[in-house]
């Protein structure tokens, strides 16, 4: 590098020149910055990978607790990882501090390393979301997903029928025990709903169901080929069960749009976990089927600023909004995400709003009123989606409601 | 005399002084957006040196990179710009978990981990290697592409094949016997490092004190006078590529057996992504040099340690401090990464004239 003595002069003298520069102004920033009482509690997040801007839990396991901490003056520390080797390291780093009341580890990827974390620390509150972990000093949040998928399932069958169309369909990722609960609860709700439309309209309905276990959470492509199978034979909405194949879902969805020289759906798809009403503007995902990760982590702080955690497993469902479909005010919390994150562009809100709004407006009322009422039989316990979690319990759903 | 030790210590010299700079830019870009750079530089340094702790959790991150760091310096030296230890490090883990499927013994069970990941790393070598020789391939191009599809190779491998039937976002974990054992009781330092070290050694030994480590130098630094000296180019360039395979998958085998808590892929291979591009890194930062990649590789995997705490004690946010690593570590490898662009520019430009002449 250094081909003579001139060279490495002037190399150092420019290093000397840049070192006593960033040094003022490191001593001029270092004035400005007072030292902040820390007598508040504080609390933690360890978001996974995906980091905030995720658009779906980490974003959602922050606003929770971010809610909370406003609520009980709390302080909130977020620990992003920058891989995956960070994960225990970070639970590790904040939980040796002693300080914090309550560490949420946000996703079932922190599985390991809470559980490891909460053998080494027995003195410090673990929360886990979707996950469980057996130790006495971790709170572990599950969540009813046949619920909020019989309340889609209903959705998707009414409006179905409303448009005349033949079919519905979901896309699922691997078929692993987990996913039984949403293609159960998406059976039973259709059923339900096709009943209820009977009961309104006085007319039969046809509606059958198309499903199909992609083998991946993935390849986005298997998600548009096989969503595009569905709606070429009739499905008029998609129920996203494979987390990102949702993309290739609504890109299936856009195509047939195109097709027919339309904007706005039918076909729809329905989104899953996070609210992903906003995508395609608005008005191409009819609903969500939501697993509130905001809940969870808003509750672990709640009770671990009020002094009454204890470790075990929270089963969140409708009843105290674990889960649920998507409604206004969430499409405007994850529309903030969107803007943070830079996922959605300021001029675009209004359009997804309207569209949103508009899209909504056009579906009968007497279906969301059959939402609704589902949504109330389903909390006050006379109907019980069903959650196989054999193979055998999950061809019996099969059969029940083909 | 002077000039003598001048010239042994120059490189050490450039590398402080890069670094110094490094660090002052930082500083400056941390105050133009408003956060303190000193207690942000304390919390990053105390990160590191500051407790056993900090130091065993940095040794635990450099274990891969000093591997990862090495395939890329012995490329260097083999006059080979070997881009493909991110794909070897991949087929390395998949074959430690592929082999925790047998029951060995805990001592053999733990070698023959390394020995598969070492011979899958190896074996993913070879192609570009083959392709260079008989084709005249440039090893840039096959050993990016070599690396997506070792990528989505391991991602079905862990879905399909290697799946926690309990858990789909991992693989099987490995199996309790072919793990090695935590050396620091609360973090994640485990034996692997000596695995690690002793390779990084043995590679030192090869390089500067057989004769296939000199050929192999030789035709780096001239192969036209490697040529007139007799020596075979092409044994010597298949050499470079599979010593840097063994490597790169030893690294892999060991981000599984020695990594704790999972001992497992996640099924996006998170587990072991960017160890290899962050090997590049470490071998320039190292000088491309088997000890200097240790030094390197500690330093680079102390930024990595560092940051996590620069988040929660010094309030600056990850993607700041991940800002301030690039800008250290693109100024520590600037001297190494313009010797090299000189060496590579003409080779590239040549290779894409041939290109367009066939």
């Amino acid at each position: 590098m250094f081909r003579n003595n001139s060279n490495i002069t002037r190399f150092i003298a420019l290093s000397l020149v840049i070192g006593l520069l960033s040094f003022g102004i490191t001593i001029v920033s270092s004035l400005g910055i007072n030292a902040v009482a820390q007598d508040k509690k504080k609390i933690a997040v360890v978001t996974d990978v995906g980091g905030r801007g995720d658009l779906s839990f980490n974003d959602m396991g922050f606003k929770g607790a971010d809610e909370a901490a406003a609520e009980f003056g709390v302080e909130l520390q977020v620990a992003q990882p920058a891989s995956e080797a960070d994960y225990l390291p970070n639970v590790r780093n904040l939980a040796r501090t002693g300080d914090y009341e309550v560490i949420i580890g946000v996703g079932f990827l922190l599985t390991d390393a809470i559980e490891t974390a909460a053998k080494q620390f027995p003195d410090q509150n673990f929360a886990l979301i979707d996950a469980v972990v057996d130790q006495p000093n971790v709170l572990n949040f599950v969540f009813q997903e046949q619920q909020s998928s019989a309340l889609v399932g209903a959705l998707a069958a009414m409006t179905a029928a409303h448009y005349d169309y033949s079919k519905v369909g979901i896309v699922l990722g691997i078929e692993i025990p987990p996913l039984w609960k949403f293609e159960a609860g998406y059976r039973f709700g259709i059923k339900w709903g096709l009943d209820y439309y009977e009961k309104v309209t006085g007319e039969k309905a046809n509606v059958d169901l198309l499903w199909t276990y992609t083998g991946t959470f993935s390849d986005v492509a298997k998600g548009k080929s096989s969503a595009n199978a569905q709606i070429s034979q009739g499905a008029g909405l998609v129920y996203n069960v494979a987390g990102p194949l949702g993309l290739g879902i609504l890109e299936a969805v856009k195509d047939k749009l195109n097709q027919q020289g339309k904007e706005a759906g039918p076909p729809f798809m329905i989104g899953v976990d996070a609210n992903q009403d906003y995508m395609g503007n608005g008005n191409k995902v009819l609903a969500s089927g939501m697993k509130r990760v905001d809940r969870a982590s808003y509750i672990a702080v709640k009770r671990a600023v009020e002094g009454n955690f204890e470790g075990g497993t929270e089963v969140l469902g409708l009843d105290d909004q674990g889960v649920g479909m998507s409604r206004y005010n969430q499409l405007v919390d994850f529309i903030q995400f969107g803007l943070k994150g830079d996922q959605i562009k300021e001029e675009d809100v209004d359009t997804i709003k309207d569209n949103w709004l508009e899209m909504r407006e056009e579906i009968p009322h007497f279906v969301w009123t059959g939402v609704n009422e589902l949504e109330n039989l389903i909390v006050s316990g006379s109907l019980t989606p069903p959650a196989p979690s054999t193979e055998e319990e999950m061809k019996d759903v099969r059969k029940e409601y083909p | 005399m002077l000039t003598r030790i001048y010239e042994q210590v120059k490189p050490i010299l450039n590398s402080f002084l890069a670094g110094l700079i490094g660090l002052a830019v930082g500083a400056i870009i941390m105050a133009i957006w408003g956060y303190a750079p000193f207690g942000a530089y304390d919390a990053l340094f105390t990160a590191i040196f500051g407790s056993f702790y900090g130091f065993s959790s940095t040794l635990a991150r450099a274990t891969p990179l000093i591997l990862t760091g090495l395939t890329f310096a012995i490329g260097v030296r083999g006059g080979i710009f070997n881009i493909g230890a991110e794909g070897q490090v991949f087929m390395g883990a998949l074959a430690a978990i592929s082999v925790s499927l047998l029951s060995l013994p805990s001592g053999i069970h733990v070698l023959v981990a390394i020995i598969a990941g070492a011979m899958a790393g190896a074996i993913w070598s070879l192609p570009p290697s083959f392709l260079k020789i008989t084709r005249g391939v440039h090893e840039v191009i096959s050993t990016i592409m070599l690396n997506w599809v070792a990528l989505y190779f391991g991602m079905y491998a862990v879905v399909e094949w290697l799946g926690d039937p309990q858990r789909a976002e991992k693989s099987i974990s490995a199996a309790t016997t072919s793990r090695l054992p935590i050396m620091v009781s609360g973090t994640s330092l485990t034996y692997a490092l000596f695995v690690s070290l002793a390779f990084s050694l043995l590679i030192f030994f090869l390089l500067w004190r057989t004769t296939l480590g000199f050929e192999l130098r030789v035709v780096g630094q001239n192969p036209a006078a490697a040529n007139y000296a007799g020596i075979k180019e092409n044994y010597s360039i298949n050499s470079t590529f599979i010593l840097g395979g063994l490597a790169a998958g030893v690294a892999g085998a060991l981000q599984i057996i020695g990594h704790p808590p999972t001992y497992a892929l996640y099924s996006d291979l998170s587990t072991v992504r960017n160890l290899g591009f962050d090997g590049i890194g470490v071998a320039l930062i190292g000088r491309n040099h088997p000890i200097g990649v240790i030094f390197a590789a500690v330093f680079f995997a102390g930024l990595n340690v560092g940051a996590r705490t620069m988040q929660i004690t010094a309030g600056v946010p990850l993607e700041m401090v991940r800002i301030i690593q690039g800008v250290i570590i693109i100024a520590l490898a600037a001297p190494e990464l313009i010797e090299l662009s000189n060496q590579l520019l003409p080779a590239v430009r040549n290779w894409i004239n041939e290109v367009k002449a066939s």
